[in-house]
């Protein structure tokens, strides 16, 4: 069975609050967000910067509903996403990733950036799409680990339903301090999101380090 | 090569995961997720969660006797742990009461409260406590839980909306979820965020604070709070579980402490903190508890309170609006311990009540330190992940007016030596 390997210094990720009602108009039918409380699912950003894959190094944003895992396995996944829109700094890596794993993508290429702040505690990504800014994502460290994580990412397309298996391995920091913040511009690529409802902190922050994710190959349900 | 999610390497261990992964499993059987979680629960209860529901052999006085969740053996420990704020539970005017009841009336109410399951007692204390909060009315559940899913459920529909403070506790969630109106959380006792959320919406409008958050131990910021919900043409539901008989001149509770007892719509509260007994309440105009006699389902499709319980409940009630000593004692006890976690440098977080968090903020040292003041003879419940943020774990205390300073002491002896062990505190 052959896995696939990307390789990062730095991956970022918050999960913000945003409306069910919301939530459900992004996903497919018979599919369930998590619900933080009542009425409350998870947006989950997350930006990449990988130095090392089969198309070379490139950046990635991706937006995700945060869904139930298939728990099935010994090893239990930490959770789940349904990601319904991938954007990248390169046109390989997105061809990559729509024939490799059916994610949808944002068509053009977007920019990515990343700023250290805080002497170092922080980190902040910025986006642009379509030469405009789209996404601004500040990230915050508390303690590190090293960690093996699994996760779980579903798809669909015109083709069908799919599912995969990825482990994050790695330096890992994740706390719920509450002192990050995300900044959503009024653009297209914010299209499904109502922005003014989103929390503007995210109640949790993970920071990645100097790891690689794994992925098992695509399952088609 | 191995698949990924089968890969041995470095897996994580049962802290990485929390009930909060369990809540959904795949497949068609509802029994599916049964087999991962008993896997999981097998490592965490040898790990700590074996301090959870162990089981006390005694009364939950200021001292207790524990079955101790992993040693199977009987300990003696000083309790901080249970509610029993002025300490009457167990008074023998108390015992007494129940006593008498129990010999007039046997054991239960043998019936809804609508319908054959209603006593002579419970009316008499229902206008009691409606005397003592000052109240019109009162309307008494058989628990705080469902005083809070009844009368949200009963008041609130379909096309309405609640506002809900984020701390809320599980109650006022699943009260809200049964009126099946829109829920919308503003941000922990934030005035501003409320403001900005409330001003979106058009229709009937409620909004839920609590007198005193429970695993914070903070204060409701009513006065703010109340006048964001007045200006938008909202109603206030403020439960007062952790409150009542304790706050304001009379003891009636956050509300009178802050002078806007009668400004704030709906009062509701519990009998199992301040009295140590079991039980909810409602208080309000007559024309608002016979609206919520008629609609709220938690109550009358369950068994009424004991009138057992009722009786030791109104000698409680007795105690309480006679011995306001009770409350000048606790509060000198709340002072003595936060001057001392203070000296001590023992994190206490924002609490400003008889409720203090001891902040561990480490979710995989938490199990380790509350074993640790276990094994030293004090009985303290850790607080982990979902029931609050991750990394801010905690011991929660609750402090009574039976407490005596030696007592108090002791306790900050054995917490402050286990945290300063475990590199936690200065």
């Amino acid at each position: 069975m052959s896995l696939t390997r990307y390789g990062y210094h730095n991956a970022i990720n918050g999960f913000f609050e945003f409306p069910t009602e919301n939530a459900r108009r992004i996903l497919p039918r018979g599919m369930e967000p998590v619900e933080v409380h009542h009425g409350s699912s998870v947006l989950a950003v997350t930006v990449f910067f990988f130095h090392e894959s089969e198309v070379g190094e490139y950046g990635e944003v991706v937006y995700a509903v945060l869904v139930p895992p298939f728990v099935e396995d010994e090893r239990l996944p930490k959770g789940a996403f349904f990601p319904w829109q991938v954007a990248t700094t390169t046109r390989a890596a997105r061809e990559h990733a729509i024939e490799r794993w059916h994610l949808p993508h944002w068509m053009d290429d977007v920019e990515v950036d990343f700023e250290p702040g805080d002497g170092g505690r922080a980190l902040t990504a910025r986006v642009k799409a379509e030469g405009s800014p789209a996404l601004e994502m500040t990230i915050t460290d508390h303690s590190w680990q090293e960690v093996s994580h699994l996760y779980q990412s579903f798809q669909q397309d015109d083709d069908g339903k799919y599912m995969c298996n990825i482990l994050f391995e790695g330096e890992k920091s994740e706390h719920e301090e509450e002192t990050g913040r995300i900044q959503l511009y009024d653009h297209p690529f914010n299209k499904d999101i109502e922005i003014s409802e989103v929390f503007e902190q995210p109640f949790r922050e993970m920071w990645m380090r100097e790891g690689h994710q794994l992925f098992d190959p695509l399952r088609q349900l | 090569m191995e698949p990924a999610h089968k890969k041995a390497g470095d897996k994580p261990g049962f802290a990485e995961y929390d009930y909060s992964n369990f809540y959904y499993g795949a497949g068609d059987d509802p029994l599916n997720l049964l087999t991962p979680f008993a896997r999981w629960y097998r490592e965490a209860v040898p790990n700590g969660y074996y301090l959870y529901q162990e089981a006390l052999e005694s009364a939950p006085t200021t001292h207790v006797r524990v079955r101790n969740g992993k040693t199977k053996e009987s300990q003696d420990l000083l309790n901080l742990a249970s509610y029993n704020y002025l300490g009457i539970s167990y008074r023998p005017e108390v015992k007494r009461a129940a006593a008498e009841a129990i010999e007039k009336y046997g054991l239960g109410a043998s019936g809804s409260p609508i319908l054959s399951g209603t006593f002579e007692i419970h009316q008499k204390f229902a206008d009691e406590l409606a005397q003592f909060k000052g109240k019109e009315a009162c309307i008494i559940f058989p628990t705080g839980y469902s005083a809070n899913v009844g009368f949200i459920s009963a008041l609130m529909r379909s096309g309405d909306t609640i506002f809900l403070d984020q701390y809320s506790h599980a109650s006022i969630v699943d009260g809200a979820i049964l009126a099946k109106s829109k829920t919308v959380f503003f941000r922990h006792n934030n005035p501003m965020d409320l403001e900005r959320k409330m001003s979106r919406v058009r229709g009937k409008k409620l909004v839920v604070v609590e007198g005193v958050y429970s695993m914070d131990g903070d204060i409701c910021a009513l006065p703010e709070v109340l006048e964001v919900t007045k200006r938008h043409g909202a109603r206030m539901l403020i439960d007062e579980a952790h409150s009542t008989f304790l706050f304001g001149p009379n003891g009636r509770g956050v509300a009178e402490h802050f002078g806007l007892d009668k400004d704030v719509d709906f009062h509701l509260g519990t009998f199992s903190k301040s009295l140590g007994g079991q039980g909810g309440f409602v208080c309000g105009t007559r024309e608002l508890i016979d609206y919520v006699v008629a609609f709220s389902r938690s109550r009358f499709f369950s068994c009424n309170l004991s009138p057992v319980v009722t009786a030791g409940l109104r000698a409680a009630l007795q105690i309480a609006r006679e011995e306001p000593e009770l409350r000048a004692k606790l509060w000198s006890n709340v002072a003595f311990l936060r001057r001392r976690f203070e000296e001590e440098g023992v994190d206490i977080g924002k609490s400003n009540s008889q409720v203090m968090p001891v902040m561990v903020n480490n979710d995989a040292k938490v199990f380790a330190v509350a074993e640790k003041i276990q094994d030293r003879g004090l009985f303290l419940n850790p607080v982990t992940y979902p029931a609050v943020p991750k990394h801010r774990s905690r011991l929660r205390i609750s402090v009574s007016a039976a407490h005596t300073e030696e007592d108090l002491e002791t306790a900050v002896g054995i917490i402050a030596d286990v945290l300063r062990e475990e590199g936690i505190c200065r």
